[in-house]
């Protein structure tokens, strides 16, 4: 029997905004933007703002309108690394494993260490008012017999909770929750499930195995054993502070090709503005793609090292095409880069266009990193009409 | 016993009015005086520039008689360190005011900074040994800013002639020394110049030149952010127990946010919960306001 511990960082953009502007302080702030500029979402917010109805992912427009009074930052990533590192490092002295899952949340494996530590209840509060105390920052913990169930707990009593589901009630404690409670239930698959009357993870529980694994394939297996109470019990790590960035969207059941090429080009996008966030740039690209029927393949290529989003577009692209040869509609895709190299000012190194390109690249990303990643998009030449969404409206005509 | 002294370079800056000296003066308010009511060390600068006349120093013994443990840390003239060309005349002038300092038992120690464009080599270690002999009964602690010195061989050389090593936080340019504590005796300095890395660039370009002081401390003005200071503290505290002493000087001194940051570095790195701040500093810098004592 393993031990453990979930640790959540309450509202955590929200709590170090705070830090560098104490005036914040309970007041309903929201990271991500600026309603005006902004058609992104929500990427945190605080206890305040959640008392409107706000939650973080929620599109900033729907946010103003039920909570028009608040205080809208664009939020200042570099100093979320930096505490986010800052808690790892105060971790790291007391656990023997830690996992970094995110940047706000880590999980530790404190199997074995109740004679160090003595309650694990009486400890898990020890951590948290450590981080408090050292970093100003709250948190909620978790402490389950592996890593889904410390995480549903860690969810569970926020802000400032601890929860710690003994070992044995895992499947009582979770049947009463809602199934979105569930990591890994999003908006597509609830629907799915609310259509078919299942509303409490005690539902499923209710329904044979058999029956999940029918419908939802291995998906639904993962799911069905979650809803029970078992989950992963140990930690990956490595030395990597972060081995890749990656974005996915879920679609309800998508053909079109030229759809999914739109989708590709804006996570690309995505996942180019985080790396150039960094001052990284990335040799290996990724893709995932899932069928609607839930079969799932990833395809990667070792390329250039590069941080511009038409290279890593045209490479994601390319396998993405080679990928797609079964007549199945597509649930599921997703654009990743791994194999980070530090970006380097030695521009000698690189031709001149290059270098243009590199420049404009990094404008793109200031400009970014001041209005939203929104305000500024590039636009993919496309003799489909169709695609004219896609045309940038700031272009500057040459 | 590990002992911190954290304070900042220089203490006479006039944009220091009002972030952290009051704007209504009194004819007998003295900078140093109330500086060294809230900090327990400061590192000269001016001597950097000029000889000073011995009068000024006896002058600074006497203004900070009411903290009992404050020191002053003396940068070398740049004859020594800069030009490298020096006098009989102009190692006289050091010594009198470091024993001025000694005897009264304010003397810190000597900083001894070379710029950027001296690297490691056997001239250079042989040059400092020279300085090291002339002024051998000071504590000394040398800044070296080419990342050339950053190799075993340099360390070992400081070992060997009880020389600590000054640890620097500057804009990452070209061969910078990155922020690393190196160990070399009891002793560790650390001096954090700011990361203004477009302002440190113009510089490069401007050196020698004549500036105004606006000019010159242009590249200084950088006020390190809360996360950079965690960051920071947690470097500090992997190294505090192989020293005795640790020194932290801030060098981003426009508009006060060298005292701002170093009332925040006292707060996290002796761990005191409330620090004891002057109103004036809390005005221009909100977020201190919760480590102010009551």
């Amino acid at each position: 029997m393993r031990t453990i511990f979930h640790l959540d960082l309450d509202a955590f953009f929200v709590s170090v905004e705070r830090i560098l502007d104490p005036s914040l302080k309970g007041k309903p702030v929201i990271v991500g933007g600026d309603p005006k500029y902004g058609r992104g979402v929500v990427a945190a917010c605080s206890y305040e703002a959640r008392v409107y109805g706000l939650h973080s992912a929620m599109p900033i427009r729907t946010a103003y309108k039920l909570c028009p009074h608040g205080i809208y930052i664009h939020g200042s990533h570099g100093e979320y690394s930096r505490f986010s590192k800052a808690v790892k490092n105060i971790l790291l002295q007391y656990a023997p494993i830690v996992q970094q899952a995110s940047i706000d949340e880590f999980y530790m494996d404190f199997t074995g260490c109740r004679n160090v530590y003595g309650s694990l209840f009486a400890f898990a509060s020890f951590l948290q008012k450590e981080i408090w105390e050292r970093l100003s920052l709250p948190c909620s913990i978790g402490i389950g017999s592996n890593k889904t169930i410390a995480k549903i707990g860690s969810d569970c009593m926020k802000p400032n909770g601890i929860t710690y589901i003994l070992s044995g009630m895992e499947k009582e404690f979770l049947a009463p929750m809602p199934v979105e409670a569930i990591p890994g239930v999003g908006k597509v698959t609830l629907q799915d499930f609310h259509s078919k009357g299942i509303y409490r993870i005690g539902d499923i529980t209710k329904l044979p195995q058999d029956y999940f694994a029918a419908a939802y394939g291995k998906y639904g297996i993962d799911i069905y054993r979650k809803a029970c109470g078992e989950g992963n019990e140990y930690l990956i790590v490595d030395n990597y502070e972060q081995k890749s960035i990656s974005h996915e969207r879920t679609f309800a059941d998508v053909t079109s090709k030229q759809f999914l090429k739109e989708k590709l080009f804006k996570l690309t996008g995505k996942v180019c503005q985080e790396l150039r966030d960094m001052d990284w740039l990335a040799s290996n690209v990724h893709i995932k793609l899932r069928y609607s029927d839930f079969n799932t393949l990833t395809r990667s290529r070792m390329i250039k090292p590069t941080d511009d989003d038409k290279a890593v577009f045209d490479v994601a692209w390319n396998m993405l095409v080679k990928a797609l040869t079964r007549r199945v509609a597509v649930r599921l895709i997703g654009v990743g880069l791994s194999k980070f190299s530090k970006f380097s000012e030695q521009q000698e190194l690189f031709e001149w266009e290059e270098i243009k390109r590199r420049r404009m690249l990094r404008a793109v990303t200031k400009i970014r990193d001041k209005f939203g990643y929104e305000s500024l998009m590039f636009g993919s030449v496309d003799h489909d009409k169709r695609s004219l969404t896609m045309v940038n409206p700031f272009r500057v005509k040459t | 016993m590990l002992k911190y002294f954290i304070g900042t370079a220089g203490w006479s800056y006039k944009d220091w009015v009002p972030s952290f000296y009051p704007k209504q003066q009194t004819s007998k308010f003295d900078w140093l005086q109330f500086y060294s009511h809230y900090f327990n060390c400061v590192e000269v600068n001016s001597t950097y520039y000029a000889y000073l006349s011995p009068k000024i120093v006896e002058g600074w013994v006497k203004k900070v008689a009411d903290s009992d443990e404050f020191i002053f840390h003396v940068k070398i003239h740049q004859d020594f360190t800069h030009k490298r060309k020096f006098d009989e005349q102009s190692i006289k002038a050091v010594r009198y005011n470091l024993d001025i300092l000694g005897n009264a038992e304010r003397l810190g120690g000597l900083l001894i900074q070379f710029p950027y464009s001296f690297p490691y080599n056997n001239s250079a270690t042989q040059y400092i040994q020279e300085l090291k002999d002339i002024f051998p009964n000071y504590k000394s602690f040398v800044e070296v800013r080419h990342s050339s010195w950053q190799n075993e061989k340099a360390f070992e050389f400081f070992k060997e002639n009880d020389l600590t090593f000054c640890t620097i936080d500057q804009p990452q340019i070209g061969q910078a020394i990155p922020f690393k504590p190196i160990i070399t005796n009891d002793r560790a300095y650390i001096r954090f110049h700011g990361r203004n890395v477009e302002a440190w660039k113009k510089s490069i370009n401007s050196f020698g030149k004549e500036q105004s002081y606006d000019e010159r401390s242009e590249r200084y003005k950088y006020l390190y952010s809360p996360g950079e200071l965690v960051e920071i503290e947690q470097k500090i505290k992997s190294i505090q127990s192989k020293v005795k002493e640790l020194y932290v000087i801030m060098n981003n001194h426009p508009q006060g946010d060298a005292v701002a940051n170093a009332f925040e570095l006292i707060h996290l790195l002796e761990e005191k919960d409330k620090v004891e701040m002057p109103g004036t500093i809390i005005k221009a810098y909100p977020r201190l306001e919760e480590l102010l004592v009551n």
